[in-house]
C-alpha cells in the first residue's frame, strides 16, 4: 500500500461552528509533516476525520487511497495518537496494548516490543489510571506503533513530556520517517516542530494557509528583507524609497528594507553618499514565519498582550505587530481569505 | 538601582471568614449554581415530577371499586365515617332517662366456626333501628374483655374479662354511663359518653353480633384476603329495664342496611328468643367503624415509586459527576472543609427535590380526584378527601419529603461509592424491589422486609384510618407495615443519616 | 514508497474473531469485571436463599394444599441478579464513551457494526456463564431449604430437579432471560452512551410494570401491563397453573427478546451513524 494521507476538500461543521472548511493536502512518505495551526484551527477535527471517527460533511480523507473505515487491519496501516487520556484508568498498560493487538490479529510479542520501545517496561503491569501525563503519552505512542504501520499520526505528541522526552520523541519521529513512513505531527507551536519537521501544512480557521517545505517557508519569510544600520536614517530612507524599495524604521538607527537586494542597497547608498554602519540579510525563525502566516487566522487572541503576545519573542523587532507595514511577506499564500 | 516593593492587594474583597453558618450559606449558593447550570439535572428534576404525576394518574385510572354499586347498603355513622352496623337487636322503647341491667351468661359460636376476638354481646341504647344511628353500648367480648363503645369510633376498656358478667347502662339526658359487675351487686363504672344526637325516645335492649374471621392466603404471587362469617349466640338473664313508663313488650329487629337481613345472610344467622327470663340472641355483623379497605388517596401517590428513580439518579450524580471529571478537586480547592461541601450538596438536592416533589404531589392530589371518583371512589363509601385534613396533608407533604430523603440518601451512597453505575443500580433496586417481591413472600417476612429497607418511608403515604377495635388485614405491600405512618420515614431518615455520616467520614479520610 | 510489513499478522483470523478476541481481552482485563460477574451470581443466589428460607409449608392451609410454585420461588433471585446484569452490560459500552476509550476501539476496528456485534457476543457469553452459575446455585440451595421447610415429596413437592420438564424450562429460560436483559442494556448503552442514564432508563423499564401491577386494581390493565412490559420474560419461570398466567412462558420471553432486539437495533443504528 501507498504510505500517504490524502485529504481532499474536507469540510465539517459542528452545530453553527465551521471546524474544517475545505481542507486539501497530502502527507508524503519518508518525511515528517508538521500540521500546524492555532488552537481551534481544525487540526484535531481533521485528524479525527482521517481516522474515520467523525464523518466529513464534504470531501474525503484517504489513507493509501482508502477510507479508514474500510481498512481491515487498520493498526498495521495507520498508527495514531489522538488523545492520550483515552484509556480505561482501571486497565493495566500491558492489557490495553494486548486487546489492541488481539483486535488486529497481531502477535502478543509485539505488545512487549512496543512497551520496550517507549520505555514503559517498569510500569507495564500498573493500571493506566495512575500514569502521569508523560507516561500516558508514551502509552499512546506505543499503541500507535503496535501494528508497525506505514502511516503515523500524532496529535500534540510532546504535550506533557519532559525535555528528555521531547528530545526522545523528536528522534523517534525522525527515525520513523527515515524508515520510509509518512508521519503527520500536529502542534500549535511551530517551535516544537523546528528541527523535526520536513514539510509543513499550516492551517487557520479550517483552511490551509500554507503547504510548503520548511526550507521554502523560511526562505520566503526572510526573502528580500535587509537590515540596515545607519546614523543618517532620513537620507537613507529617501534614497531607497526613490529606488522603489519599501522602508520601515525599527529604531533610532535601524531600518528594514524590502524590495531590493543587499548589493543594490549598498550601491545606492554609496551613490547617494549615505554612510551606514552595518547591513545584513534577515533570517526569519520558523516561529516568526508562522506568526506572519497565521496573523489573520488566529481565532482566540487574548484581550491584551500581557504575556507572550504575538511576536514578543523577536529580538529584531521586525515582526512587531504592524509597526510600519514592513511585514509584507511573499509567502502569504493563505492571504486570500481576508 | 533602588526598588520600592508595593504590597500586593487583591482587587477582589469579601474573602472573610464569617463562621460556619455564613460559609455554608455561600457553599449552598455555589452548589445551587452547579446544579441549575447542568441542563440534564434540571430535566431530571422535571422528569421526577412528571413521572410521579403520570404514574400516579395511571395507577389511579387503572383502579376502581364497586363499593358504591349498592349505595343503600353503605352505612354512615354520626361522624360521617363509613361504619358497620349489623346486629341482632332485642329492644323496647325508652322515653327520657332510664337504664338497663343484664347478665351475659354465655357467648359462644353458633356455627361451630372459630369465633372472632371482637365478637360482642351486651346492652345497648340506640336512637332507633336505623343503621348508622347514634348509640352507646357496654358489652363483653371473648378476646378483649368488657368494653364501653359509642358512636362506632369510641372504645373504652373495662376491667372484667369474665363471662358470665353483669352489664348496666344508664341514660341521663345525653350522657350515658356504662357499668360492669361480676355479681350484680357491686358495680364498677366503665365510663360515661355523651351522645348529642340521642333523641328523647330511644330504643334500649340487648344485642349480639360478631365480625368475621380473616383468612389471608398467598398463593401464586397473589394474595387473597377472605373473611369468613362467624355467627355467635349470646344468652342473657336478669334483664331489667329501669324506666318511668310501664313495661313495654320486647321487639326483635335485625339492624342491617340491606333489606330484611340481606341476601348474604343465612336464614338462621339472626334470631332473638326469650323464655322464662332468659334471652337468647344469635347474630353476626359488627357495630364498628369500617376501615377503608382501599386507600384511594394513597393510590396515586404510589406513582412516586417510579418518580423517585429520577431523584436517585440526581442524588448520586450530584457527587459522582464531580469525581468522574476530577471536578471534586476544584470543589475542595474552593472550600477545603469537605463536610460543609457535603452538607451544602445535601441541602441543595433535598430542597430542589422537596420543592419539586411537593408541587408534583399537590398537582397529583387534585388531578387524581376526578379520576378516582370516576373509578368508584366516591361518597358515600369514600368521603371526599380534603387537602386540609391532617392525614391527607401528611401523605402529600410526606411523599415530597420521601423524595427529598431518597435524594439525600443517594447523595450519601454516591459519595461513598464515587461511581454512578453501582450506586444508582443498587439504590433503585433497594428501594423498588421490596415492593415488587413483597407479595411473593409470606406476610411476616414481607412485613419485616418492608419495615427494614429504606422503602419503609413509603408508609407515610397511608391515609386509611385504623381502629384498634376492628380487626383489619392490611398486607405489607399496601403500605401498612407500620401502623404509625411516620415510623417508616424514621427508618429512611436513619438510613440517610448513616449514609451521610459514613460519607462524611470517608471524605475526610480519603484523598480527593 | 511502499513498505513491507515486518510483522506476521494472524491473517487467518477473520475480522470478527479478532474483534471478539479483543473485546474479550478488554472485559477480562478490567478489575471491575470479575466483581460484576461474581455480583450477578452472588445476589441471585442470595435472594433465592432469602426466598426459599422464608417460606414454610406450615403457612399453607394443609401441607398437601400448598400451591407454591417452588421452582419459580427458587429462581426469584433473578429479580436482583438482573440489576447486576444491567450494570455489567451497560458498562461494556458506556464506560468506553466515558473514558473516550471508544476512539481507540474504533481506531483499531473501524467497522462499528462488527464492534457492537462483538460486544453483544461477549456480553451474552459472560452473562450466560454468570446466569448458569446463579441458576445452578439457586436450585441447589433452594432444594436444601425447601425440603427443610416442609416442601417434601410427600406433600406433593418433589425436590427440584432439572429432570422435570417445567423446571428445566424455567432454569434454561432464566439463563436466556438474563442474557436478553444484558443485550437490552448493551443496546440502550449504545443508544444513550451515558452510564447513569442507561442504567436508570433500563431499570425503570424493568421495574415500572411490576410496580404498577402492585397498585393498579383493574385486572385488565394488570394483564395488559404484564403482557407488554419487558418483565413479561419472568413468565418463563412459572411451572404451575400456567393457564392462569397473563402470558405464556415462552411468549413472555419473546416479548423481552423483542425489546432487546429493538434496543440493539436502535443502539446499533446510533452507534454506526454517530461520531464518537
Amino acid at each position: 500500500m501507498n504510505a500517504t494521507i490524502e485529504v481532499r476538500g474536507l469540510r465539517k461543521r459542528y452545530g453553527s461552528t465551521v471546524a474544517v472548511d475545505g481542507l486539501s493536502f497530502t502527507v508524503e512518505p519518508g518525511q515528517v509533516t508538521g500540521f500546524v495551526g492555532p488552537n481551534g484551527a481544525g487540526k484535531s477535527s481533521t485528524m479525527r476525520m482521517i481516522m474515520g471517527m467523525d464523518r466529513p460533511d464534504e470531501g474525503s480523507a484517504l489513507i493509501g487511497g482508502r477510507p479508514y473505515r474500510t481498512l481491515r487491519s487498520p493498526l498495521c496501516q495507520v498508527g495514531a495518537l489522538l488523545d492520550a487520556s483515552a484509556v480505561h484508568p482501571g486497565r493495566r498498560a500491558r492489557d490495553h496494548l494486548l486487546w489492541m493487538a488481539h483486535s488486529n490479529g497481531l502477535p502478543v510479542r509485539r505488545v512487549d516490543e512496543v512497551i520496550d520501545l517507549v520505555g514503559l517496561r517498569p510500569v507495564a503491569r500498573r493500571a493506566a489510571g495512575g500514569f502521569s501525563l508523560g507516561m500516558r503519552q508514551r502509552l499512546g505512542i506505543a499503541a500507535a506503533l503496535i501494528g508497525d504501520p506505514a502511516v503515523l499520526m500524532f496529535d500534540e505528541p510532546v504535550n506533557g513530556l519532559d525535555p528528555e522526552g521531547i528530545t526522545w520523541i523528536r528522534g523517534l519521529l525522525r527515525s520513523l520517517a527515515a524508515e520510509g513512513r509518512a508521519v503527520l505531527v500536529s502542534s500549535h507551536l511551530m517551535s516544537e516542530l523546528e528541527g523535526s519537521a520536513d514539510h509543513l501544512v499550516v492551517i487557520g480557521r479550517g483552511r490551509v494557509v500554507a503547504d510548503t517545505s520548511v526550507q521554502e517557508l523560511l526562505t520566503a519569510a526572510s526573502s528580500g528583507r535587509v537590515m540596515l544600520r545607519t546614523g543618517r536614517r532620513q537620507e537613507a530612507m529617501t534614497v531607497l524609497a526613490n529606488a522603489g524599495a519599501s522602508v520601515a524604521a525599527n529604531g533610532p538607527d535601524t531600518l528594514t528594507v524590502s524590495g531590493l537586494a543587499a548589493e543594490r542597497i549598498v550601491a545606492l547608498l554609496n551613490e547617494g553618499g549615505v554612510s551606514f554602519s552595518g547591513i545584513a540579510e534577515h533570517r526569519a525563525s520558523l516561529e516568526e514565519a508562522y506568526m506572519e502566516l497565521t496573523r489573520d487566522a488566529v481565532d482566540f487572541r487574548g484581550a491584551t498582550g500581557a504575556a507572550g503576545g504575538p511576536g514578543s519573542a523577536d529580538a529584531d523587532g521586525t515582526a512587531a505587530g504592524g509597526a510600519g507595514g514592513s511585514a509584507s511577506s511573499s509567502a502569504s499564500a493563505g492571504r486570500e481569505q481576508r | 538601582m533602588t526598588t520600592t516593593t508595593t504590597r500586593f492587594q487583591s482587587s477582589v474583597s469579601g474573602v472573610r471568614d464569617d463562621g460556619a453558618f455564613v460559609s455554608t450559606g455561600r457553599l449552598v449558593r455555589a452548589e445551587w449554581t452547579k446544579f441549575r447550570s447542568v441542563r440534564r439535572w434540571i430535566l431530571g428534576v422535571l422528569a421526577m415530577a412528571v413521572l410521579t404525576v403520570g404514574m400516579g394518574l395511571f395507577i389511579a385510572s387503572g383502579s376502581g371499586t364497586d363499593a358504591n354499586t349498592r349505595p343503600e347498603e353503605v352505612t354512615v355513622g354520626p361522624g360521617g365515617a363509613r361504619v358497620h352496623d349489623v346486629f341482632q337487636f332485642t329492644h323496647r322503647p325508652l322515653q327520657g332517662d332510664g337504664g338497663i341491667t343484664a347478665r351475659v351468661t354465655s357467648l359462644k359460636s353458633a356455627d361451630g366456626r372459630e369465633m372472632a376476638g371482637w365478637a360482642k354481646a351486651g346492652v345497648i341504647i340506640k336512637a332507633g333501628t336505623k343503621p348508622g344511628s347514634t348509640y352507646a353500648a357496654v358489652m363483653v367480648t371473648p378476646g378483649h374483655g368488657v368494653r364501653l363503645q359509642s358512636d362506632f369510633t369510641n372504645d373504652v376498656a373495662g376491667k372484667s374479662r369474665a363471662i358470665p358478667g353483669w352489664l348496666r347502662l344508664v341514660r341521663a339526658g345525653t350522657s350515658v354511663t356504662g357499668y360492669e359487675s361480676a355479681d350484680g351487686r357491686t358495680w364498677r363504672k366503665v365510663g360515661t359518653v355523651t351522645l348529642p344526637e340521642l333523641p328523647q325516645r330511644a330504643e334500649i335492649g340487648l344485642f349480639a353480633t360478631s365480625p368475621g374471621v380473616f383468612k389471608v392466603q398467598r398463593e401464586f404471587g397473589s394474595t387473597s384476603v377472605g373473611q369468613s362469617t362467624s355467627v355467635v349466640a349470646a344468652t342473657f338473664d336478669g334483664v331489667d329495664v329501669q324506666s318511668r313508663q310501664q313495661a313495654a313488650s320486647w321487639n326483635n329487629t335485625v339492624v342491617s342496611p340491606s333489606r330484611a337481613g340481606g341476601d348474604e345472610f343465612q336464614g338462621n344467622d339472626f334470631q332473638g328468643t326469650q323464655s322464662a327470663g332468659t334471652f337468647t340472641l344469635r347474630g353476626q355483623g359488627d357495630i364498628a367503624p369500617r376501615p377503608d379497605g382501599d386507600d384511594p388517596v394513597r393510590l396515586p401517590f404510589t406513582g412516586v415509586m417510579i418518580g423517585m428513580i429520577a431523584a436517585i439518579a440526581l442524588g448520586v450524580l450530584f457527587i459522582t459527576a464531580e469525581y468522574k471529571r476530577g471536578m471534586i478537586r476544584t470543589s475542595f480547592a474552593a472550600s477545603p472543609r469537605r463536610g460543609r461541601v457535603l452538607a451544602a450538596k445535601a441541602i441543595v438536592i433535598s430542597a430542589v427535590t422537596f420543592a419539586t416533589g411537593l408541587v408534583a404531589t399537590v398537582i397529583l392530589f387534585f388531578a387524581s380526584q376526578p379520576v378516582l371518583r370516576s373509578g368508584g371512589f366516591a361518597p358515600p363509601a369514600f368521603p371526599e378527601p380534603s387537602l386540609t385534613e391532617p392525614r391527607i396533608m401528611r401523605a402529600v407533604v410526606g411523599t415530597a419529603l420521601f423524595l427529598a430523603l431518597v435524594a439525600v440518601f443517594s447523595l450519601g451512597v454516591g459519595t461513598i461509592l464515587r461511581r454512578s453505575a453501582g450506586a444508582i443500580a443498587g439504590i433503585i433496586t433497594l428501594l423498588v424491589l421490596p415492593t415488587i417481591i413483597a407479595s411473593a413472600l409470606p406476610i411476616s417476612a414481607a412485613t419485616w422486609m418492608m419495615r427494614l429497607t429504606p422503602a419503609a418511608g413509603l408508609s407515610i403515604q397511608q391515609t386509611s384510618r385504623h381502629y384498634p377495635q376492628v380487626e383489619s388485614v392490611c398486607v405489607p405491600e399496601d403500605g401498612c407495615y407500620y401502623s404509625e405512618p411516620w415510623a417508616g420515614i424514621g427508618v429512611l431518615v436513619a438510613y440517610t443519616a448513616v449514609a451521610l455520616g459514613l460519607a462524611y467520614w470517608l471524605l475526610r479520610r480519603r484523598d480527593a | 514508497m511502499t513498505r513491507t510489513l515486518p510483522i506476521p499478522t494472524l491473517l487467518t483470523r477473520t475480522l470478527l474473531t479478532r474483534t471478539l478476541y479483543a473485546e474479550w481481552t478488554k472485559l477480562r482485563t478490567l478489575p471491575g469485571s470479575g466483581w460484576s460477574f461474581a455480583g450477578v451470581v452472588a445476589v441471585t443466589v442470595a435472594l433465592s436463599i432469602a426466598f426459599t428460607a422464608s417460606v414454610d409449608a406450615a403457612h399453607c392451609p394443609a401441607p398437601q394444599g400448598c400451591h407454591e410454585d417452588t421452582t419459580k420461588l427458587t429462581l426469584s433471585g433473578t429479580w436482583l441478579g438482573q440489576a447486576a446484569v444491567v450494570v455489567l452490560a451497560a458498562l461494556v459500552i458506556t464506560n468506553e464513551h466515558a473514558t473516550r476509550m471508544i476512539q481507540t476501539t474504533l481506531a483499531a476496528t473501524p467497522r462499528r457494526a462488527v464492534v457492537l456485534f462483538a460486544k453483544a457476543v461477549v456480553v451474552a457469553g459472560v452473562v450466560m456463564a454468570a446466569a448458569v452459575l446463579g441458576v445452578a446455585g439457586s436450585l441447589l440451595t433452594g432444594r436444601f431449604f425447601l425440603e427443610g421447610n416442609g416442601f417434601t415429596a410427600a406433600n406433593g413437592h418433589p425436590p427440584l430437579s432439572l429432570g422435570s420438564e417445567p423446571t428445566l424450562r424455567a432454569a434454561f429460560g432464566t439463563v436466556l432471560y438474563l442474557v436478553l436483559v444484558g443485550l437490552l442494556s448493551l443496546g440502550a448503552g449504545a443508544l444513550l452512551r451515558d452510564t447513569a442514564g442507561t442504567i436508570t432508563a433500563v431499570l425503570t423499564l424493568f421495574y415500572i410494570a411490576p410496580v404498577a401491577v402492585q397498585f393498579v386494581g383493574d385486572p385488565h390493565w394488570r394483564e395488559r401491563l404484564e403482557k407488554a412490559a419487558p418483565s413479561a420474560g419472568m413468565a418463563v419461570q412459572a411451572t404451575r397453573n400456567l393457564d392462569r398466567l397473563p402470558i405464556g412462558p415462552w411468549a413472555g420471553l419473546g416479548v423481552l427478546a423483542a425489546y432487546a432486539a429493538c434496543a440493539l437495533l436502535a443502539g446499533g443504528a446510533a452507534f454506526i451513524r454517530r461520531d464518537p
